[in-house]
C-alpha cells in the first residue's frame, strides 16, 4: 500500500548525541498516529527534520509514494504538511482571520478582501467544529482557543497531514476533550494526523497506531486497539513503571518553615497573597495546590526573597528572614526548584557545568579568596552529572542542548546538593515524561526520609495526592484549606481549588 | 576517545573557516579593493602601503601606540556588557578621569616614579566615580544606565571644559588648554619599537588579569552568569545591584586610566574637546563588540582596528587614497560580522528548536 507519509532511515547527529538513529516511521492515509517517548527520546528532532526547519544527516522522507526533500518550512508547507507548534506562533494584535490568512490573503482587485477572508475562516472553523469567533483578537483569546487558530492556519494552507506536538499540555481537560473531537472529525475528513505526546492515556483515547521511540530509535510500531499502556510503557522506558506510589507513613519532626500573616501585594496594590499561615516540618511534603494563577507563585517568589512581603513575618530554622535577600534565605537553609526552569532555573547560554554551580559558587569547597579552585569545581559537577545520571553530550557544552527532563535533573540536582533543611519544589515535574517524573518524585521522597522539609507546588493533583504529608489549598491568594490527602480525593480539592466551598457555606 | 578529539579538531577547524570574522574581514577587503578600483586607484598598491605603513618603522610603533586606548577602552566596555550593563559613558569616564590625572601630573611636585603612579591612580579613581554615578542612578532610582552614562558624557565635556577654560588655562599658547605635563610626571616610553609608551604593557597586563578573572574568579562568574541570565543569576543568590555597582567602577577606573595615559603619555596638553575627537571610546565599543566582549580577542581585534587606522593614514600620504577609506573598512567589517551573525542563528543545531530559531526559519 502506499503511506500518506513515509521516513526511512532518518538519522540526525549532534555532537555527542544521537538524536535519531536511523528511524522508520510509516503513516496511512487518514489514521491517527501516536508518537511517544520520553523527553529526549528524539520526538522534537524528527519532526523538526521532517517540517524541514533542518536537514537530516541520512534517510529518506516519501509523502504519497514520492521522495520529498523539504530545505526549509515553506517548502512543507507547500508540500501539504501542517505542523501546530507547542508554543503558539500569533499575532496578538491581529483578529483570528487575520491570523490565519496571513501571506495568503483572498484579494480582490490588488486589494486584501477581509470579509471572504473571514468567510473562509468561518466556513473552515463550522466544517470541523472548531468554535472560534474570526473577528476576535488574538490576544483576549484563552490558550485552548489559540490552538484551534493553529489548526486553522494549518488547515487553510491545505494541510493534508497534521502534525501536533504536545497538543494537550496546555488545555485544560475540558478544552482537550474538544480537541480530541476535532481530531477524530478531521481524520474522517480524510486527513492524517500525527500527534506527538508522552501522555498514555491520550494515545489510547484518541489515536489509531503508535510509533514509540526511545534513545532516538523506533522501537515499536503498534496498533494501538492492539495494545495497552503496560506495553507502551515498556517500550518507552524500557522498563515497568510504578506510577501510583504512596507515600509511606511517615513522622514529622520540628517546624523548619513557618509563615505568619503572610501578605504579597502584585501590581496596583492588589494583594495576591492574603495572611497566609502554615508551617513545615522536617521529614514531611507539605503540597500546595491551587489553579494556577491563584497567588501559589508570589507566595514562593515572597518565600524566596524574589519578592518582596507587604505584611507578615517568614522563620526559617529559627531565623527571622522575612526581609533577607536571595543569598541570605539560601544561606539559612533554603533550596528551591523553580517553576521556570528555562527562564530562572537554568541560564540557557552557559554550560552544563556552569549552571550546576549556581548557588554553590561561593561554597569554601570550591573556591578560597574569590578564585575558583578548579579541579574542585569539576569534582563536584561531575559527581552530580554521575549521581543523578544527568544525560549530556558534555559537561562543558551548552545546557541548551539538554532535553527538558535532563535540564530539570539539573536544577534538582544543584538544589538537593546544598542539603538545605528546606527544599521548595514549584512544579518540578511539569512537562517531563514518566522516567524523569518517578525520578523527581523519588529524590523528594529521599529529601523527606532524610528528614528534610519539602515546600511543594503542583498543578496535577495526582502527584499533589500522592506525594503529600498534607495539602494547601489556595483560592484568590487565601489558604482556604488544610487536608489530609489520605481522608480527601481530587474532586474534593477541586471544589476548594475552584472556591465552591465558599459557595457551599454560604448557601 | 581518539574520535573526540578528531570530532573537536574538525569542528574547531569548521568554525574557523565559516567564522563571521574570517569571512567579513575577506568581504570587506574585498570591498574596499573595489572601492579603490573603482575611483581610480590601484588597490593592489594601496593595500600595500596600508600594511607597510602599519607595521614597519615609526608605523608599528603609532600602531602600537594607538592600540593602548582603542584596547582599553573595549576592556572598559566589555567588563559592563558582559554583565548586561550597556555602559555608553566610556568617554565622559575617560575625559574627566584624564583631566584628574592631568591634574595632578601638572600640580603635584615629585619624583617621576611618584608623581606618574599617582596621577593614574587620580585618573582611575575619578573615573569610578564618574562610573558609579550612573550606577547608583540604576540600583537607587531605577534609572537606566544606558541613558544615564550617555547623557553624562556630555556632562564630563562641559565640566573638563569649564575647568580647562577658566581655572587650568594656560595664557602663554593660543589653544584651550592646560599647561603641559612636565617632562617628569610624563608616562615613560620603553625602549622598543622606537619608544612605545610604557602604558601598552599595562594594557597587557589587563587583558591577562580580565582573562584570569573570568575563567577562574567567583566575580567572573558572577558577572557572566548576570549578563547571561539575570533572573536566574538572582536565583541563585547573586546580589545583581552589588555587581552592577563594581562592574562600572572598575569599568570607569580603567576609562579614567586610558584618559591619564593619553594626556601624560600622548599629548601632553589637556585642550579642551580634543580627547573625544579620535573617538576612542566609540572605537572600543565596536571591538569590544566585534570580539565578543573577550579580553584575548579584543586585545587581537583593537591591535587590527589601530593597525588599520594608522595604516590608511600611511595610505593617504604615499598612495594618495584617502585615510578615511580604512574607516569604511572599519564600519564594513562590523556590519558583516552583524549579518553574519544574525544568519548563523538559524542553523545553530539544536535538540530542541526553540521559539525564536523556527520563528526566524520562516513563517509557521
Amino acid at each position: 500500500m502506499t503511506f500518506e507519509l513515509e521516513l526511512r532511515g532518518i538519522t540526525k547527529r549532534y555532537p555527542g548525541v544521537l538524536a535519531n538513529d536511523a528511524v522508520d516511521l510509516a503513516v496511512r492515509p487518514a489514521e491517527i498516529h501516536a508518537i511517544v517517548g520520553e523527553n529526549g527520546a528524539g520526538k522534537t528532532t524528527l519532526m523538526s527534520l521532517l517540517y524541514g526547519l533542518f536537514p537530516p544527516d541520512e534517510g529518506e522522507i516519501f509523502m504519497r509514494g514520492e521522495r520529498v526533500e523539504f530545505s526549509s518550512a515553506l517548502d512543507a508547507i507547500a508540500a501539504g504538511l501542517g505542523m501546530v507548534h507547542q508554543s503558539f506562533k500569533l499575532f496578538p494584535t491581529l483578529s483570528v482571520a487575520e491570523n490565519v490568512v496571513f501571506r495568503q490573503e483572498p484579494r480582490r482587485r490588488g486589494l486584501i478582501d477581509r470579509a471572504a477572508g473571514i468567510a473562509r475562516v468561518s466556513e473552515l472553523a463550522d466544517r470541523y467544529g472548531l468554535a472560534v469567533d474570526p473577528e476576535a483578537a488574538v490576544e483576549d483569546l484563552p490558550v485552548g482557543v489559540l490552538q484551534r487558530v493553529e489548526i486553522l492556519k494549518a488547515l487553510y494552507r491545505d494541510a493534508q497531514v497534521l502534525i501536533l506536538d504536545e497538543p494537550t499540555a496546555v488545555l485544560t481537560p475540558q478544552e482537550r476533550d474538544q480537541l480530541f473531537e476535532v481530531i477524530r472529525r478531521l481524520r474522517d475528513a480524510g486527513r492524517t494526523i500525527i500527534f506527538i505526546t508522552h501522555k498514555l492515556g491520550e494515545v489510547m483515547a484518541i489515536s489509531d497506531r503508535v510509533t514509540v521511540l526511545r534513545n532516538g530509535r523506533a522501537v515499536a510500531d503498534l496498533v494501538t486497539a492492539e495494545t495497552d499502556p503496560a506495553e507502551i510503557t515498556l517500550h518507552m522506558t524500557g522498563r515497568a513503571v510504578d506510577l501510583d506510589r504512596r507515600a509511606p507513613e511517615h513522622q514529622p519532626g520540628q517546624a523548619v518553615l513557618e509563615v505568619e500573616n503572610l501578605t504579597v501585594l502584585g501590581g496596583h496594590g492588589r494583594a495576591v497573597v492574603k495572611d497566609a499561615s502554615f508551617q513545615v516540618r522536617s521529614g514531611e511534603i507539605v503540597g500546595i495546590a491551587g489553579v494556577a494563577g491563584n497567588g501559589q507563585s508570589e507566595l514562593i517568589e515572597a518565600l524566596c526573597g524574589l519578592a518582596e512581603a507587604h505584611n507578615g513575618a517568614v522563620t526559617l530554622s529559627g531565623t527571622d528572614i522575612t526581609t533577607a535577600d536571595v543569598a541570605g534565605r539560601r544561606a539559612a537553609g533554603l533550596a528551591y526548584i523553580p517553576e521556570d526552569r528555562y527562564g530562572v532555573g537554568t541560564t540557557r547560554q552557559a554550560s552544563v557545568s556552569e549552571n550546576l554551580l549556581m548557588g554553590h559558587h561561593r561554597e569554601e569547597t570550591v573556591q578560597r579568596r574569590g578564585w575558583f579552585d578548579r579541579g574542585a569545581v569539576a569534582r563536584l559537577t561531575g559527581r552530580l552529572v554521575e549521581v543523578f545520571d544527568i544525560k549530556a553530550g558534555s559537561v562543558s557544552g551548552p545546557v541548551s542542548t539538554l532535553s527538558g527532563g535532563n535540564l530539570q535533573k539539573v536544577v534538582v540536582a544543584r538544589e538537593m546538593e546544598h542539603g538545605t533543611p528546606l527544599l521548595i519544589a514549584e512544579q518540578p515535574t511539569r512537562g517531563l515524561d514518566i522516567g524523569a517524573i518517578e525520578f523527581v518524585h523519588s529524590q523528594l521522597i529521599r529529601y523527606r526520609d532524610q528528614g528534610g522539609a519539602v515546600l511543594m507546588v503542583s498543578a496535577e493533583l495526582s502527584e499533589i495526592l500522592s506525594l503529600s504529608t498534607r495539602i494547601l489549598v489556595m483560592f484568590e491568594g487565601s489558604i482556604v484549606a488544610t487536608l489530609d490527602p489520605r481522608a480527601v480525593d481530587e474532586p474534593e480539592i477541586g471544589l476548594y481549588m475552584t472556591g465552591a466551598h465558599l459557595e457551599a457555606a454560604v448557601a | 576517545m581518539l574520535e573526540r578529539v578528531l570530532n573537536q579538531v574538525r569542528d574547531m577547524s569548521r568554525r574557523a573557516v565559516v567564522s563571521p570574522v574570517t569571512f567579513s574581514l575577506l568581504f570587506a577587503f574585498a570591498l574596499a579593493a573595489a572601492i579603490v578600483a573603482v575611483t581610480g586607484g590601484d588597490p593592489l598598491a594601496a593595500g600595500g602601503e596600508m600594511f607597510t605603513g602599519a607595521v614597519t618603522g615609526s608605523g608599528l610603533r603609532n600602531t602600537l601606540g594607538r592600540s593602548v586606548p582603542i584596547i582599553g577602552m573595549a576592556l572598559a566596555v566589555s567588563i559592563a556588557f558582559r554583565s548586561g550593563i550597556i555602559n555608553l559613558g566610556g568617554e565622559g569616564q575617560m575625559v574627566i578621569g584624564g583631566l584628574a590625572g592631568t591634574i595632578v601630573a601638572i600640580y603635584v611636585p615629585g619624583p617621576g616614579y611618584v608623581i606618574v603612579p599617582l596621577a593614574m591612580l587620580a585618573g582611575a579613581v575619578v573615573g569610578a566615580v564618574w562610573g558609579l554615578l550612573p550606577a547608583y542612578g540604576q540600583t537607587w532610582l531605577r534609572l537606566p544606565i544606558l541613558i544615564t552614562s550617555l547623557l553624562l558624557n556630555y556632562v564630563a565635556r562641559a565640566i573638563t571644559g569649564y575647568l580647562v577654560r577658566f581655572q587650568l588655562l594656560d595664557d602663554a599658547v593660543t589653544l584651550t588648554s592646560t599647561r603641559q605635563v612636565p617632562e617628569t610626571a610624563r608616562m615613560p616610553k620603553m625602549p622598543i619599537f622606537g619608544g612605545v609608551s610604557l602604558s601598552l604593557i599595562l594594557v597587557i597586563v589587563l587583558v591577562a588579569l580580565l582573562w584570569m578573572v573570568y575563567t577562574r574568579s567567583v566575580a567572573g562568574y558572577e558577572s557572566q552568569m548576570t549578563g547571561f541570565n539575570m533572573r536566574s543569576a538572582r536565583y541563585g543568590g547573586i546580589d545583581v545591584e552589588q555587581r552592577t555597582v563594581q562592574v562600572m567602577v572598575v569599568a570607569g577606573a580603567i576609562g579614567g586610566l586610558i584618559g591619564t595615559h593619553l594626556i601624560i603619555g600622548e599629548a601632553l596638553r589637556f585642550i579642551d574637546g580634543e580627547l573625544v575627537l579620535a573617538g576612542f571610546a566609540w572605537t572600543g565599543l565596536l571591538v569590544s563588540l566585534l570580539a565578543v566582549n573577550r579580553p584575548i580577542p579584543i586585545f587581537i581585534t583593537g591591535m587590527f582596528f589601530s593597525a588599520l587606522q594608522i595604516g590608511g593614514l600611511a595610505m593617504q600620504r604615499n598612495a594618495g587614497v584617502s585615510w578615511r577609506l580604512s574607516q569604511v573598512l572599519q564600519a564594513v567589517v562590523i556590519v558583516a560580522v552583524a549579518c553574519r551573525l544574525a544568519i548563523r542563528r538559524g542553523e545553530r543545531p539544536s535538540t530542541e528548536v526553540s521559539d525564536a530559531e523556527s520563528a526566524a526559519v520562516g513563517e509557521v
